[in-house]
């Protein structure tokens, strides 16, 4: 073998090192052993077809589960993780959970992340005793039911929290929220948010967009006729770049402060956005930066090379699948073995989840015997720079209206 | 009139199998398929009557069931009326936007026609994914935004498994229906128009009024078609009734074949349970958009009465040889 090629395999191998060190992940037992038992059966529910593919957080999920069961499984039982794709269709959604709850029998549902699937199913998992620990919610129903909880925050928070920099930060005194005019996502993230203004004694207005042919030219007019000082663009990753360049073209940057919500914590964004806007948009990010270097999100990275595939995103719906994946395998280890195929028993033993923490996640996550959860409700600030995003603020709670009753729930349980 | 044919006889019995099996095999995945599927048959059946009894193309069915879902879901939150009377009043609503839809259009001939209900399938789609459909919130549109509130079955047909059964009763009813519209006046008088405008005319027939009954019954089939799809779930979606979609069942309907009962529960089968097999045996349910319109070249090339003209004479032909 020639020396260039030997100098090739050691150079390859000290790029590659890195890697390999970050590719030994810890999972559930963590024993090495892979698991030979009878399988345990959890579903997942995600929708992907146009406009949107929200399959990122059922991927991590999965690709945890798969590393739990080459650890030892639990108790030495395998995972059997069954997803299926509700394709953003309601009929879909219901039958979807028909088939893992009442034909496969699934003990809960991990990693679910959908606009429809927790609006349709919510009854139907109260009425079957079973628990969703869902990651990519985006609609009211899901932070609203008793059988559903989500790691993530959706755009209810998530808003709040841009607003709250707005206000505290950028000197904002009217924010304008840009939203879907969809009841239980724009509607309902964009209305709190205008209740947040007015606690504060400040203006805050709404504008929301057709779903069905979004114009978001006219909604920047409406926009600037509302008289704000501040624009909250709280919109799909996609519809929020093509509303962003609108305002381009009319050279609207430093007359408004601009911030976000999560959609445009995505790599692609900055990018996409261009120089134009580098160092001008704040967004609000619902969980750790994508290279934190915390514990958990460093084994959420190695979790994905290890048993993901390359191509499945490393965004924070993925994030937040991992999470939640993590948290209920811990659950079901610290369970009676003899209780594991029972529902009744898992669904009570998720909702004894409390105080949990991580490196990836600002408060405690938890979940209690509730009619709504919403654990994740505190939050970090990024802004886009550099092709990138940097931290502007570190983990901050939101305030308002909505999270009164949250915070005398978790007052209730002795975590604030 | 009240002869059954052997077509009528072979769809009794095909009923009443369908009623005994389809609830006990299936699961509780394949109820809920069938639950929709039933619903979408009762529509196919509505849009295939009268492309066949009088040639007149209607693309907004699907759009109509989106009419008779919202004035169920309506009733349901904002009345405590059984299950039935909300059905009845979803369909007798649909029956006057039919009609209202029709007077403008029966004028209009062929093309000219079926680019009216498209519009106006159009309109309405615009309508559902801006207002959406009722959940139990207050006002008008009833939208809340939160979950749904709880929705009323019939009693005799609360679970999954009763409502499937109901659904088929329902379907069986509406192939009745318009069985017996086709034995009457208006049947004799959609079979005048159908040859000849001018011929009817001539011989008295009121073409305007027969042409918007024809439209008002489609639209009857179709409003409660809706309602009892939203029975099925508790709640309806925008999605669902898009402009594209009563394309889509018009184009089954061809392929089914639209003279025989048969023609509109294949159109059913095809719409629903084909893309979720799909989905089942893991491929792409899209695919079956190739499919389907691989089997419109085929109905259109080879088999004008559909897939169910080919099988009844094949059956036929298997029966004379026995």
């Amino acid at each position: 073998m020639s020396k260039a090629i030997y100098a090739g395999i050691l150079l390859a191998g000290t790029f590659l090192a890195p890697h390999i060190a970050l590719a030994a992940p810890s999972c559930g037992a963590n024993t090495g052993q892979a698991a030979t038992g009878k399988p345990i059966k959890v579903g997942g529910i995600y929708g992907a077809a146009a406009p949107g593919d929200f399959s990122a957080a059922s991927k991590a999920a999965g690709a945890y589960f798969k590393c739990v069961n080459a650890n030892g499984g639990i108790k030495g039982r395998p995972i059997e993780y069954l997803v299926e794709n509700d394709q953003w269709n309601p009929e879909l959604a219901a039958q979807a959970a028909a088939k893992l709850v009442g034909d496969q029998k699934v003990v809960a549902l991990v990693g679910s992340g959908s606009f429809v699937e927790m609006s349709v199913n919510a009854p139907f998992y109260r009425k079957n005793n079973v628990m969703e620990m869902a990651s990519a919610c985006a609609v009211s129903e899901c932070f609203e039911s008793s059988n559903i909880v989500s790691t993530n925050q959706g755009p209810l928070p998530s808003s709040i929290g841009a607003a709250m920099y707005a206000v505290e930060k950028l000197g904002a005194k009217n924010v304008v929220c840009i939203g879907l005019a969809i009841p239980s996502v724009g509607n309902w993230s964009c209305g709190a948010t205008e209740k947040y203004m007015q606690s504060k004694g400040l203006k805050g207005a709404s504008v929301l967009l057709n779903p069905a042919s979004p114009d978001v030219n006219s909604g920047l007019l409406e926009a600037v006729a509302s008289g704000a000082d501040s624009i909250l663009v709280n919109l799909p990753a996609g519809l929020a770049n093509a509303f962003l360049a609108a305002a381009k073209e009319q050279d609207l940057r430093d007359k408004y402060s601009w911030t976000s919500s999560t959609p445009l914590y995505d790599v692609s964004v900055p990018k996409a956005l261009g120089d134009y806007w580098n160092g001008k948009v704040y967004v609000s990010a619902e969980l750790t930066m994508l290279d934190g270097k915390g514990p958990d999100n460093q084994n959420w990275l190695a979790v994905m090379n290890a048993y993901g595939k390359s191509t499945d995103p490393r965004d924070t719906f993925s994030q937040s699948g991992y999470l939640s994946a993590k948290y209920f395998v811990e659950t079901l280890l610290a369970m009676d073995p003899a209780k594991l195929d029972d529902r009744g028993a898992v669904t009570a033993a998720i909702k004894a989840i409390k105080g949990k923490k991580s490196d990836m996640m600002c408060g405690p996550y938890y979940v209690g015997d509730a009619d709504r959860h919403m654990p994740n409700h505190a939050g970090i600030m990024v802004v886009i720079k550099n092709g990138g995003f940097e931290k502007v603020r570190d983990c901050f709670q939101y305030e308002g209206p909505y999270f009164a009753p949250l915070l005398a729930t978790e007052k209730a349980m002795g975590l604030n | 009139m009240l002869a059954i044919t052997r077509s009528g006889l072979a769809g009794t019995v095909f009923f009443l199998i369908a009623l005994l099996a389809l609830p006990a095999l299936a699961d509780g995945q394949w109820i809920k398929i069938f639950i929709s599927t039933g619903c979408f048959v009762i529509a196919a059946s509505g849009v295939a009557f009268m492309y066949s009894r009088l040639g007149m193309v209607s693309l907004g069915q699907v759009a109509l069931m989106g009419v008779g879902g919202w004035v169920t879901l309506r009733m349901n939150h904002a009345f405590n009326l059984p299950f039935e009377i909300n059905v009845a009043v979803a369909g007798a609503v649909t029956l006057v936007f039919g009609w209202l839809l029709a007077l403008p259009a029966l004028r209009m001939r062929g093309l000219y026609l079926a680019l009216i209900t498209l519009m106006a399938a159009g309109g309405l789609e615009v309508i559902f994914s801006t207002f959406r459909f009722p959940n139990g919130g207050p006002g008008f549109w009833g939208v809340m935004p939160s979950v749904a509130a709880p929705f009323r079955r019939p009693w005799i047909a609360q679970s999954d498994t009763a409502y499937l059964r109901y659904i088929m009763a329902a379907a069986f009813f509406g192939f009745v229906l318009i069985e017996l519209h086709r034995r009457m006046a208006p049947g004799r008088a959609w079979a005048m128009i159908r040859r000849s405008e001018a011929a009817a005319l001539a011989s008295g027939v009121n073409v305007v009024y027969y042409k918007a009954w024809a439209f008002g019954l489609s639209g009857f089939l179709a409003g409660v078609a809706g309602g009892l799809l939203a029975g099925g779930l508790g709640l309806l979606d925008a999605a669902t009734f898009r402009a594209s979609e009563s394309i889509m069942l018009f184009a089954l309907s061809v392929v089914g074949g639209a003279r025989f009962w048969l023609g509109a529960v294949i159109a059913g089968v095809l719409y629903r349970v084909m893309p979720a097999l799909f989905s089942n045996w893991g491929i792409n349910s899209d695919l079956t958009l190739v499919i389907f319109g691989a089997a419109l070249l085929h109905a259109i090339m080879t088999a004008p009465d559909g897939l169910s003209g080919q099988i009844l004479q094949a059956f036929g032909k298997v029966t004379r040889r026995a």
